[in-house]
């Protein structure tokens, strides 16, 4: 394969959808007839249901329907667990998932408690204030460790407890390296909640055609198969009469990949209930309750190092916030677990983890889905181990980096994907020399920050060091088809929120098939157009729906020399394929264009060869053996006031290796944006809840998003070490930007001001929370 | 229900005579009135800017706007900066630039920027960085938005 | 949310309970109070209007029950109000304490808010409820000095 465009930088073929208005979201969908939808929430975060009166509502003007749980008869059913437990010996798993309407009791501030159908969204609202709901309020759970205590109220009484589950993996012996260790570092981690914030809140749309008896339902999901294939048995259809087609989406950013959302059950039940289209939008604060969050976690970890600084082992007990249900099962810690060992030898690991039901919306992957947790939690050990051995942060990191021959490199334990968790290939020393190199760290350390010091500015440089694993399975598949006209349409089960697949794809296409990305037609996201494939998360839309393009276009090009070959009257192999046509090699002449040999491909009459398959098209699959590991350092120069602990940040430097690249802008851009968010989860974002399971900050005005003004233009180096695992040798990169930033952040504020006694052992930090840490740490100086 | 009030509005050239509730949104009356679906809606509170349109050239969001406000104005929306494929040279710059990416709140950017870059044609990175601080985005992280709109600046002159 | 202090009101204990009772000087105690009734000896329901930030004039279903009753030195307030813009509720004491000039009523409440309000007018729920009180208390202070026919302090 000629590479002629994989690797360029090519400019995006959506764009002018996108920039002239003309893109769909699914909000945009307007059809003749529509109804829409509001939803009653509860403002109680746990509570007794005693009743609901509905009548007065039902009686308003413009108002079509309005339903309770009483009302959905047998539809009313728990979702499904969409992510079963890995098998991990001795793990617990306590199954709770979400329903469509609440019954008999709320458990979270924002649970549905009934959905009104009406003319307007307007008029729904309205209706809203008609319905008379009685809540007998019970004791809010929100602490973790409170939950957890003898007596705490239970927010799933059939478990007698609120543990919703207990993973325990471990790797040798971490007690006998205890014992063995020069140095233990102990200390106690906090990491809390924020949203994914996508600027396009969720909306599901659906039409029953009773005639074709077909549904058609826009959503804005990142999993549209599944979501066809959950829904259609719970609606008593097939599969094939239900279209999902998740068109253009503002942002997926994880929470999208959550399924059977209660407004996704129940929006084109009412559809075909009703026999007019539905549409639910959310609001921006419904979003705060109704759509899932991620991050909150405690920490007790323990390193056990050599005098030199070498790992000997870690231990981590964690508890991990999974909300009042835990569709998702166990993603978000056990990839924690597995993230926290990082670029490093780690002989010893003993890691447990109780995942734990609370009267918070429910916790499901975001952007870094509980990486970021686990590299928290070992950057900051390493820190703090780097200052009481006396040795320079970034050498401890350099010698506990696994050696660049090591690999595959096998930690022993199960990831997310329930595959052991082998690093495939990477150079951690290659990263971290570049991002020394690149930020100037030695004569930084040496020369530049005493010299600032002495000027009276506190300046501080944080290098971290983190994996991540990408590019899991199952698998994705595509189906390249070139067209009578030449043109070359792929259609793949993946969405697309703004990654730039619709280019990225074709490049990959084009290079294989000699055409240009721009006569390449992808669709995503449509059950018509693809309906097998699970969706676009955890940074595997690249690596495996990528490969699977690739195979199909393989297929094709096979095909078209297959068929080309009687027809110019040579062997295949003496064919060449470029320019949208396929020609004998070394005359011009003899040349068939790809819109042709299609058209050749599928006769009208006559005969052809017995097993012959009509067109130039085929489908292929991509399932990898496991993911691949994808690995990164970033490297933050901040500036921290010491008496208002207001922090600006001047540099940011990411190098990282995300194998090889398809589309350099489409890689960066990702960086970036993940940067963005990692220091909104750093230092802007927290989910403020209050003893009451109360959310105090459900809007922009107190949720606070980084601006253009927050966020510098991250300087970016690359690095390539292929993955073995896939054809292409990509690696994801949808999440890195935001997976280390808080670790980088810390070790910078601390660096800035070294003298202050403050270790930053929780996330997020904001202006306020630094200074009032800055304040204690000075009267325990003053005291001691 | 509140009585009905007639809204004459032009927008993007086009007169429009339309009747709606005074609580209509100004969002809302372009989207579901007048299918104008170019502008999105992100927070409803103003802060997002993702609904920013143009009332008569100054930018606003229609968010925070009631759709009989507009009566006997004019409003811009995304979709009046281009004619049929060609797009407007800001537009272009954000191709280039790469300065989108799942594109939902590049039209309130849009129409934030263009009536400022008209006063301001020739800004630095802080001024371009604070004329944007009103926009939020999630994508993007910002930086390309910035290239844009220094590309697109320093073009101006051979337009 | 805590809110507690102290306030000086003219008249005797005895002279004051009463009026503390009736519907008509509580309601004035809380400023955007529509209707207050007592509907049975100890237990009082009504409508209230009150905005705060972004959310003007939200009316609120509002629920009393008295409670801990020794006249005249102390009782309890159950507060239960709800409403389309949330809920808030909590255990309110009241203490009066004579002095030479009239008697000290010494409050504490602790509230429970939640719904929209929490949710939106956090910044500034300590500084509205703050000036509801003040208000208050000033209003039933002019309510009471109305109705004993004291000098205006």
């Amino acid at each position: 394969m000629t590479s002629r465009y994989f690797g360029e930088r090519v400019l995006r073929l959506e764009d002018t959808r996108l920039l002239t208005g003309r893109a769909l979201f699914v909000d945009d969908v307007q059809l003749p007839g529509m109804l829409h939808v509001a939803f009653l929430r509860s403002d109680e975060a746990h509570a007794r249901i005693t009743s609901i009166d509905v009548t007065a509502a039902r009686t308003r003007p413009g108002v079509i329907a309005v339903y309770t749980a009483a009302d959905l008869g047998d539809y009313w059913r728990p979702g499904p667990l969409l992510v079963p437990p890995p098998p991990i010996q001795g793990l617990v798993f306590n199954t709770a998932t979400q329903v469509p309407l609440a019954k008999d009791k709320v458990r979270h501030a924002g649970e549905p408690l009934a959905m009104v159908v009406a003319e307007s969204r307007y008029v729904a609202e309205d209706a809203l204030e008609d319905i008379q709901v009685d809540l007998e309020p019970l004791p809010a759970v929100t602490e973790l460790e409170a939950a957890l205590a003898e007596g705490a109220p239970l927010v799933h009484e059939q478990f007698g407890s609120n543990l919703a589950a207990q993973v325990r993996q471990t790797k040798g012996d971490y007690a006998a390296a205890r014992a063995t260790a020069h140095t233990i570092i102990t200390r106690r981690f906090h990491y809390d909640r924020g949203a994914s914030a996508a600027i396009e809140n969720r909306a599901v749309a659906a039409q029953w055609d009773a005639r074709a008896e077909e549904l058609t339902i826009w959503d804005t999901t990142q999993a549209p198969i599944p979501i066809r294939n959950g829904l259609a048995p719970m609606l008593g259809l097939r599969e094939s009469q239900v279209r999902v087609i998740a068109p253009f989406i503002g942002g997926g950013f994880g929470p999208k990949i959550m399924m059977y959302y209660p407004e996704e059950v129940l929006v084109p039940w009412a559809a075909m209930r009703l026999q007019r289209p539905v549409k639910w939008t959310e609001d921006r604060r419904e979003n705060f309750y109704a759509t899932t969050q991620e991050r909150g976690q405690l920490h007790d970890a323990e390193l056990a190092v050599a005098k030199d600084g070498t790992i000997l082992g870690v231990r981590d007990r964690f508890l991990h916030d999974t909300g009042a249900y835990d569709p998702y099962g166990l993603t978000v810690p056990i990839n924690s677990q597995c993230t926290l060992l990082g670029p490093y030898v780690v002989p010893n690991y003993e890691s447990e983890f109780t995942a734990v039901f609370t009267t918070k919306p429910i916790v499901t992957p975001v952007r870094g889905a509980g990486r970021q947790h686990g590299v928290f939690v070992m950057e900051r050990l390493l820190d703090f181990a780097a200052r009481e051995l006396g040795i320079d942060r970034v050498e401890i990191r350099r010698r506990n980096l696994i050696p660049r021959d090591a690999f595959p490199y096998d930690h022993e334990i199960l990831f997310q994907d329930f595959r052991p968790l082998v690093y495939d290939s990477g150079d951690y020393q290659a990263a971290l020399d570049k991002a020394v190199e690149v930020s100037g760290y030695a004569r930084f350390v040496r020369e530049e920050q005493p010299r600032l010091r002495r000027e009276g500015k506190h300046i501080g440089l944080g290098v971290v060091s983190y994996i991540e694993g990408t590019g899991i399975g199952p698998y994705e598949g595509a189906r390249v088809t070139i067209e009578p006209s030449g043109t070359v349409r792929l259609a793949t089960g993946v969405g697309t929120q703004g990654q730039g697949h619709f280019t990225t794809f074709a490049q990959i296409v084009a290079d294989v098939l000699g055409v240009t990305p721009d006569a390449v037609q992808v669709t995503t996201g449509d059950t018509r157009e693809f309906s097998w494939g699970s969706g676009t998360f955890a940074s595997r839309g690249a690596v495996v729906a990528g490969s699977a393009c690739h195979a199909a276009a393989l297929k094709v090009r096979d095909r078209i020399l297959t068929v080309a070959a009687p027809l110019l009257g040579v062997p295949g192999d003496e064919l060449e394929i470029s320019g949208g046509q396929v020609r004998v090699r070394g005359a011009t002449d003899r040349a068939i264009g790809l819109g042709e040999l299609a058209r050749k491909a599928n006769p009208l009459r006559g005969a052809v060869t017995p097993g012959t398959e009509p067109g130039l098209e085929a489908t292929a699959y991509f399932g990898p053996d496991r993911g691949n590991t994808a690995n990164g350092v970033h490297a933050i120069f901040v500036e921290v006031d010491p008496e208002t602990a207001a922090v600006t940040i001047l540099r940011y430097v990411v190098v990282h290796d995300c194998g090889t690249v398809i589309n350099p802008l489409v890689v960066e851009a990702q960086v970036q944006g993940g940067v963005a968010h990692g220091i909104g989860n750093s230092f802007y974002e927290q989910l403020s809840f209050d003893e009451n399971g109360q959310l105090l900050n459900a809007s922009f005005m107190d949720y606070l998003l980084p601006t253009a003004l927050d966020v510098p233009t991250v300087e970016m180096a690359h690095l390539e070490t292929p993955s073995p695992l896939n054809p292409l040798g990509t690696k994801g990169v949808g999440e890195a930007g935001a997976i280390p930033t808080a670790a980088a952040f810390a070790q910078a504020i601390e660096d800035a001001l070294p003298d202050s006694g403050l270790e930053i052992t929780e996330m997020p930090l904001s202006p306020c929370r630094l200074y009032e840490l800055l304040v204690a740490a000075r009267e325990r100086r003053t005291d001691a | 229900m509140n009585g009905q009030h007639t809204i004459r509005v032009t927008v993007n050239g086009i007169r429009y005579e339309r009747s709606a509730e005074p609580r209509l949104l100004l969002s809302d009356f372009l989207r579901q009135e007048l299918g104008l679906t170019g502008t999105h809606v992100g927070c409803e509170h103003g802060v997002c800017g993702a609904c920013t349109v143009l009332l008569d050239g100054s930018a606003v969001r229609s968010c925070l706007l009631f759709a009989v406000q507009a009566d006997g104005h004019a409003v811009t929306t995304v979709e009046g900066l281009s004619s049929g494929d060609q797009l407007h040279p800001l537009q272009q710059a954000f191709h280039e630039a790469h300065a989108l990416q799942c594109g939902f709140c590049t039209p309130g950017i849009l129409l934030s920027l263009i009536p400022w870059l008209e006063e301001h044609p020739n800004p630095d990175e802080t001024e371009i960085r604070a004329a944007l601080s009103g926009n939020l985005c999630r994508c993007t992280g910002y930086a390309n938005i910035v290239t844009a709109v220094q590309r697109f600046a320093a073009g101006a002159g051979s337009r | 949310m805590i809110v507690e202090g102290n306030y000086l009101l003219p008249g005797s204990p005895d002279a004051i309970w009463d009026l503390l009772m009736d519907p008509a000087v509580l309601a004035k105690a809380m400023p955007g109070t529509r209707t207050l009734e007592r509907v049975e000896p100890d237990r009082y329901e009504g409508v209230m209007r009150v905005g705060i930030g972004p959310i003007t004039a939200a009316e609120f279903a509002l629920g009393i029950v008295l409670s801990d009753i020794q006249r005249p030195q102390r009782y309890a307030m159950q507060i239960d109000s709800k409403g389309r813009f949330g809920f808030t509720r909590g255990l309110a004491r009241v203490e009066l304490v004579p002095e030479a000039n009239g008697t000290v009523m010494r409050y504490s409440a602790d509230l429970q808010i939640g719904g929209k309000i929490a949710a939106l007018g956090q910044r500034l729920l300590e500084s509205v409820s703050k000036l509801l009180l003040r208000q208050g208390l000033e209003a039933l202070n002019q309510e009471l000095q109305t109705r004993l026919g004291g000098a205006p302090s």
